[in-house]
């Protein structure tokens, strides 16, 4: 039988938090990052027009969510690929260490505003190992939830990675 | 914008097609506003060397929200994104022009919200680079007694 991709520590987290973070909304960073995406959308900049569709203010665009609660990551702890891998729970996969993003599926539930405060709590779902087109491989699905300062439901998100050889 | 409202939209319509062409400047201020520092965005020794790829990969979140863009496009200020569910299958390079776009499958009132269902996906030219599904809450014309 060939040796398991997964080691039996990574095995036995399936189930437990990977990580929790907490971070705050930034209205400049959403922005900033929705300029690079190219995105002009008068909701995330012009608080007028988001009042005017019902806001109280501009709000964050639901795919920056995910990256109000990123802390700082020591440039001396960064894995050999350049990756921190502070919200996945640091998982470790010596024998696949090609990692991709596999998918993700949010709900969105409440809009984000400026100086919320996000708090984010992710669970390890699963971790398996697959046989595809080009070898096998180990997919990671985290669950993940996000609450905002007044302990609302803002978002919750599957999210999975794939580790290859 | 025009105002897109629930009883405009009917399963067969097609979201207005974005196209982009993502170069490295794109790439390096994607990954600096999402604090990214996988090399395989910016290191084409080890893009090439390491994963055996022929350039840097373009982000999969950039092509997520590049795809997420179409759709908040396409619902205007009153529509709200509810869902959105996406998988990476390819990668793409720099240079390569990528169109992101839609189909509506279903519309239907849900607990009084008005929800549109869609089969999104990036592409480039014919294949399938990011397929997903999105369900959208749209206005209503006139509102309900």
């Amino acid at each position: 039988m060939t040796e398991s991709l997964i080691d039996p520590e990574t095995a036995a987290r399936v189930g437990t938090v990977a990580a929790t973070a907490t971070g705050e909304v930034i209205r400049r960073d959403w922005q900033r990052w929705a300029a690079a995406v190219g995105d002009d959308n008068r909701l995330w900049f012009d608080p007028d027009y988001a009042r005017a569709n019902g806001y109280r203010d501009v709000i964050c665009p639901p795919l920056y969510l995910q990256y109000a609660i990123l802390g700082v990551s020591p440039l001396s702890g960064l894995r050999p690929d350049g990756s921190s891998g502070a919200v996945s729970g640091s998982l470790a996969f010596p024998k696949a260490p090609r990692r991709m993003a596999g998918g993700e599926s949010t709900t969105f539930h409440l809009p984000a505003y400026h100086r919320d405060e996000i708090e984010m709590v992710r669970t390890i779902s699963a971790v398996v190992e697959k046989e595809g087109r080009s070898g096998r491989f180990v997919l990671v699905t985290w669950h993940t939830v996000y609450r905002n300062q007044h302990g609302e439901l803002v978002a919750e998100a599957s999210t999975s990675m794939i580790a290859r050889p | 914008m025009t105002e897109l409202f629930y009883e405009d939209v009917e399963p067969g319509d097609r979201l207005p097609e974005l196209t982009v062409t993502v170069d490295e400047t794109q790439m390096f201020f994607f990954s600096a506003a999402t604090y990214n520092g996988h090399r395989i965005h910016y290191d084409k020794e080890w893009a090439r060397g390491k994963e055996g790829y022929d350039d840097v990969l373009v982000q999969g979140p950039l092509q997520a929200a590049l795809l997420a863009r179409a759709i908040t496009d396409w619902i205007g200020g009153r529509g709200r994104l509810v869902t959105y569910s996406v998988q990476n299958r390819g990668v793409a390079f720099p240079g390569q022009p990528l169109t992101f776009g839609g189909t509506v499958t279903a519309k239907h009132i849900d607990g009084g919200r008005a929800l549109v269902d869609l089969d999104i996906a990036g592409r480039r030219d014919a294949d399938i680079l990011m397929p997903g599904t999105a369900t959208v809450e749209l206005p209503r014309r006139q509102a309900v007694s």
